[in-house]
């Protein structure tokens, strides 16, 4: 579903268009928060990035050898089945989170190499974070690797 | 006397401008007075003349009685109009205009005296056969414990010399009543300079109803019908309605027949409103509030009679320009107070300015308002930025048409009260028509519905997008199209 804000009056009034119908609201920011009154109600609301979006530049500047294996949801690392060096393939767990009493494994979409852990157990995590940086065998060098 | 030439508007805000609106439907020329602060109000342009008020304090100007009066004269009013609040129930401004030769609009200052004297008041209505609420006289500390005993608990301490909410205290047992007593005699004597109390019985859950009345100087008094004014926070009210809902026609007949004896037992003149406490089917007289009230224009469009008119026609000695039997009452009528208030943040006054507003308007939609996108709110006058007021064939339809107004209702710079209105106005009691005075309370524990909670998560993504988007494009920050989402995609990615 598309939302957008249109302008409606002054520096607080919007409509928002949602899902085929429009609702005015009022939003105030203050101290970092937003105040939305939409009718009778006003809500408060705390922003934070939850989903830190694939940076293009970071994937450049990493060059394609290199892939970042991300949490995908938020949740609470149980552990680390990975070292740094160590070699692994492509479905290979590389860490372990657990959500809502579930435990998930979280696979290197590759072959290749542990060149970088950034979570240890017991941390939290945002959805999206990366956990741990794989770097990826060259063709043909990398099968060699594996045992 | 005829009607004047020109009259003087002693008052601002949507009140001040109600009144020069009166004054071009009927060709008389509105003079308006303004403190440094008001310089460019609604009531300022509206008028033909506007005369800066002197004193340097903004609250001082609209209750400097003297000052006005030579105003009046030096500009050539015949009349005065003090709208409500400020001089408006001051007997010595009434008998100040008398002496000076100008026509005050409003009863002369004896009624005035009378009126503003609530055991005064109480006797006149007891002397009309018309039913008080069980009370004493102004009682002495000895005298206070038995006259206690007499009205019965729990009952209130109320300052006999004033009103507006002060000095009244709830009593609900013997042993509280002499902390109860000196906390309001020392209110009383701050107030009004008066430490007289009196004693009245407390009503737990009361309705609130009142009449319109009008007389002039040949004794003829009418009324215009009763209005509900139970909506209340803090004895302020917030939504009134003509006629009252849940009332039998019997108890509407008593409560019209008996405002019109307490105000011929009050030798009443002008315009004024007598107020009652329902009980049930019990009735009582609290007091007359001897001014135009608020809550006028549910009354002028249920009656279609203009009240502000009617007060100047009987100010200049005419007699009232209809008789009772001509006032025909049509439809239903609700009016909200727009104040300048946060109502999810105790009510207390919003203050700022307003950078933008689109007030509503459509078929049954009065809006009187005396507020512009570019004005202040200070914490100088009372909080009461204009009055939306809805007629309908019947009372569904005057609410739908309110909802729909209140919708369309938007305020930019300041909290108002339309959030309150736009609950109260969806709440089961208030549509039954059986709410009393307790009604507003529901309002604290009101919470955020789900549905308004998820557009609210809606409304800050869009924002944030909208701020990412607005610090690439420094020249509008208007509207964001495709080509500036782009750049706001672009600038988040230049982020990382």
């Amino acid at each position: 579903m598309t939302f957008e804000l249109e302008p409606l009056v002054g520096t607080e009034c919007w409509r928002l268009v949602v899902g085929g119908r429009a609702v005015p609201v009022r939003v105030q920011e203050q101290e970092g928060r937003l105040l939305v009154t939409i009718g009778a109600d006003r809500v408060e609301v705390g922003v934070r990035r939850a989903l830190p979006v694939p940076s293009r530049r970071a994937s450049a500047q990493n060059g394609a050898d290199r892939v970042e294996v991300r949490a995908p949801m938020p949740g609470l690392v149980v552990s680390v089945p990975a070292a740094i060096g160590e070699p692994v393939r492509a479905g290979g767990a590389v860490a372990i989170v657990e959500a809502m009493k579930m435990q998930m494994e979280v696979a290197s979409p590759t072959d290749g190499r542990i060149e970088e852990i950034r979570v240890r157990p017991g941390q939290e995590v945002a959805g999206g974070q990366v956990m741990v940086l794989v770097r990826v065998s060259a063709p043909g060098a990398g099968e060699e690797a594996l045992p | 006397m005829p009607l004047p030439r020109r009259l003087l508007v002693a008052n601002r805000g949507e009140i001040a401008v109600r009144i020069v609106r009166a004054c071009r439907d009927l060709g008389v020329e509105p003079i308006a007075v303004y403190a440094p602060v008001d310089a460019g109000a609604p009531h300022v342009r509206l008028a033909d003349d506007a005369l800066p008020l002197p004193g340097d304090s903004p609250a001082e100007g609209y209750l400097n009685g003297p000052a006005l009066v030579e105003l009046a004269r030096r500009c050539g009013a015949a009349a005065i109009h003090p709208g409500y609040g400020f001089l408006s129930e001051n007997p010595s401004f009434a008998a100040a205009c008398e002496a000076a030769g100008i026509a005050f609009v409003g009863p002369p200052a004896s009624v005035l005296r009378m009126c503003g004297d609530k055991a005064a008041a109480r006797a006149a209505a007891t002397s009309a056969g018309v039913p008080v609420l069980p009370g004493s006289g102004a009682v002495s500390d000895a005298e206070a414990q038995s006259a206690a005993e007499a009205v019965g608990f729990p009952l209130l301490i109320k300052a006999a010399g004033g009103g507006g909410g002060k000095g009244i205290h709830l009593v609900r047992s013997p042993d509280a009543l002499p902390g109860a007593l000196r906390l309001a005699r020392g209110e009383a004597q701050t107030a009004f300079g008066d430490p007289r109390v009196y004693l009245e019985k407390w009503v737990e859950r009361p309705r609130h109803v009142e009449v319109q009345i009008l007389a002039d100087s040949a004794g003829g008094v009418i009324h215009l019908g009763e209005r509900a004014c139970s909506v209340q926070r803090r004895h302020q009210k917030l939504i009134e309605e003509a006629p009252a809902p849940g009332i039998s026609p019997e108890l509407r007949d008593a409560l019209l027949e008996s405002a019109v004896r307490v105000a011929r037992a009050l030798g009443y003149r002008n315009a004024g409103t007598v107020e009652f406490l329902l009980d049930g089917e019990a009735f009582f007289f609290i007091e007359v509030n001897a001014r135009l009230q608020v809550e006028h224009p549910v009354t002028e469009m249920v009656t279609g009679v203009d009240i502000v008119a009617a007060q100047l026609a009987v100010a200049g000695g005419e007699p009232i320009p209809f008789a009772q039997e001509e006032v025909r009452h049509t439809g239903w009528a609700v009016e909200c107070r727009i104040s300048a208030e946060d109502p999810h943040g105790g009510f207390l006054p919003s203050l700022g300015k307003i950078d933008g507003v689109i007030e509503p308007q459509g078929p049954g939609i009065r809006v009187d308002s005396g507020f512009r996108a570019g004005c202040t709110v200070s914490r100088h006058y009372d909080p009461l930025l204009s009055k939306v007021v809805a007629w309908g064939r019947d009372r569904a339809e005057a609410i739908a048409r309110m909802r729909r107004a209140l919708a369309e209702y938007a305020v930019s710079g300041v909290d108002t009260t339309i959030p309150f209105h736009r609950w109260a106005l969806e709440q089961p009691a208030f549509l039954g028509g059986a709410y009393d005075v307790r009604f507003a309370e529901e309002w604290d524990g009101a919470v955020p519905s789900q549905e308004a909670e998820r557009l609210a998560a809606e409304v800050a993504a869009a924002w944030l997008r909208r701020k990412a988007a607005a610090s690439v494009l420094v020249s509008d920050g208007q509207a964001a199209g495709p080509a500036s989402r782009w750049i706001s995609a672009a600038r988040e990615e230049g982020l990382r």
